[in-house]
């Protein structure tokens, strides 16, 4: 079976004149399944708009291979197969939604019928039918990132390469993608997903590679990545400023609210933490256990 | 093809938008309001001068739309990031190329064609009859034109849009005097490197100049078929290989 991504020590250095060589990329290798959203994840200058940008043939690696449905990236037919979005999607502001989707289902060698059903369904699926002949220019920044949407899902690309999808829309609009890339997903359809909303991408995504300074730092299912460390949530009585001071040395993440302050270590720390809270006579209220969530994850691995 | 006309209209669209048809209206007036400063002359003067400014219009206007549009077709698009949605699609590279040029030369082909049939009917109104030579010579402005969009088309490429203005206009300058003037002033320049150098040059530079048939408009002489099937080739050709460039560099190029 083809993969519809797969990458092989894939590097790419920026060589600018009278610059050091920059290197975007250093030997990534990654390799998405059919079927599943796959989260891609970095701290910026990361490497992850490269990869995007060698995967649709923008760029060319410098090393390394890079494969769409065991094709190289660089056989224009391939992209038959693959619906992209870009970050901050810019299109001629002069057109219309429709004229926007019919052209680019023209440019998939859609026949004027295919054209015409194919801009129907897309706008129909991120709910744009009211705008389709408003002028791309006068839609708000949301509008036009699911005119986006609408545009990479004309073809009916087996593969979508999504870059910050939900950029800029409300949480209504959110919610109304995160639905559509379910039911995607269901489609059978391969989603590769670039986004820094990392609780929209624990709660989506299937799998979830990791890149920082263009190496692949780790790659898994959510809680494969998110289960290694599980942290200690110790609420006691509103600590005194003076207290909080004292408690400084803790390895702990002190939070100060009105009715609690909570304390959040790594559970090797509890008898340390224990003992202090002991001595300045804080008031425990409830211990609890909480399993690392993606974005701290994120921060551990990226940091 | 179907890509590369769907790139052309939409190049063509976006083109309309650039205030060309502005300039355009300008010119028309600039030259209506000139020809009523002609009565001053005796008739048969009068006609020559009009086709003269008329002529030089057309010319003038297909020279700088050409320039203007196609040395910032696609450096701004890759700038405005619109190229990106489009080079996702399945097409090459070349098609992209091809269909901003091909969007620019109709975008021209366009304004001559008004140009034309405002000046044919101011030309008619003087003359009292339909120059049908006119087209003729409007559609060499038209072919001049296209191979000015190929190599500014083919500058865009590879430098940016200010600097691919400039030596387009460069190019434009030299090549409007290529035969008339540069060719006797390097003949006047001893055997040397420059020499070499600035042969290879005039070489290279397009012959601007066949393109202008002016001097045949005005005095109502005629040119050979042969001569006219010739100009044609030598721009087709031109043109052929100045986009063959602009799309080799655009293959390479990293977006």
């Amino acid at each position: 079976m083809t993969l519809p991504i797969r990458t092989e020590n894939l590097s790419k250095v920026y060589k600018l004149p009278g610059k050091q060589p920059r290197r975007a990329l250093n030997s990534l290798s990654i390799e998405v399944p059919e079927g599943v959203i796959f989260g891609f994840l970095g701290p910026n200058g990361a490497g992850k708009t490269t990869t995007i940008k060698i995967l649709l043939d923008f760029i060319r690696p410098t090393f390394g291979i890079a494969n769409l449905f065991g094709q190289p990236t660089h056989d224009p037919s391939v992209r038959r197969l693959v619906g992209y979005l870009p970050e901050q999607p810019y299109f001629h502001r002069f057109l219309k939604p429709a004229e926007l989707l019919s052209l680019h289902a023209s440019l998939c060698g859609m026949s004027s019928r295919e054209v015409r059903n194919a801009v129907a369904d897309a706008l129909e699926q991120v709910g744009m039918n009211e705008y389709a002949d408003t002028p791309i220019g006068k839609l708000s920044k949301g509008l036009t990132q699911r005119v986006g949407i609408a545009q990479a899902l004309v073809g009916n690309p087996k593969l979508l390469i999504l870059d910050e999808p939900t950029s800029g829309l409300d949480p209504i609009g959110r919610r109304h993608i995160r639905d559509l890339l379910i039911k995607l997903k269901q489609e059978g359809r391969t989603i590769f997903l670039s986004s820094h909303l990392l609780g929209e991408v624990e709660s989506l995504c299937d799998i979830v590679a990791v890149v920082k300074n263009g190496s692949l730092v780790t790659c898994g299912r959510p809680e494969q990545i998110c289960s290694a460390t599980t942290y200690l949530k110790v609420y006691t009585a509103p600590a005194r400023s003076d207290d909080i001071e004292r408690l400084q040395f803790l390895n702990a993440h002190i939070e100060c609210r009105a009715d609690a302050t909570i304390f959040r270590t790594e559970p090797g720390n509890a008898y340390e933490l224990f003992r202090a809270l002991d001595q300045l006579g804080l008031r425990l209220i409830k211990v609890e256990t909480e399993r690392e969530s993606l974005e701290e994850a994120f921060l551990r691995l990226a940091a | 093809m179907k890509s590369i006309w769907i790139i052309a209209k939409l190049s063509v669209l976006e083109n309309s938008r650039k205030q060309v048809f502005h300039v355009l209206c300008l010119l028309i007036l600039a030259v209506i309001a000139g020809s009523t400063l002609l009565s001053v002359f005796t008739e048969g003067v009068k006609i020559k001068m009009l086709k003269d400014l008329c002529m030089s219009c057309i010319l003038f206007a297909g020279a700088v739309l050409s320039i203007g549009l196609a040395a910032g077709g696609v450096p701004n698009d890759v700038e405005n990031r619109v190229v990106y949605p489009i080079l996702a699609r399945p097409i090459m590279r070349w098609q992209y190329v091809c269909g901003k040029f091909l969007g620019t030369v109709m975008t021209v082909g366009l304004a001559i064609l008004a140009l034309s049939v405002v000046f044919g009917v101011l030309i008619y109104y003087n003359q009292g009859q339909i120059d049908t030579f006119l087209l003729t010579a409007a559609s060499f402005a038209l072919l001049e034109a296209t191979v000015i969009a190929a190599v500014a088309t083919a500058l865009s490429t590879a430098t940016t849009p200010a600097i691919a203005v400039l030596l387009s206009f460069l190019m434009y300058l030299l090549g409007s005097i290529k035969i008339g003037y540069l060719s006797k002033l390097l003949d006047r320049v001893p055997d040397s490197l420059a020499k070499t150098g600035g042969m290879m040059f005039y070489h290279l530079l397009p012959n601007l100049e066949c393109f202008n048939l002016k001097a045949a408009l005005v005095h109502n002489n005629s040119v050979p078929i042969s001569y006219l099937a010739l100009v044609i080739f030598y721009g087709v050709c031109y043109a052929a290989f100045a986009l063959a460039v602009a799309a080799l560099i655009f293959k390479r190029r990293e977006v």
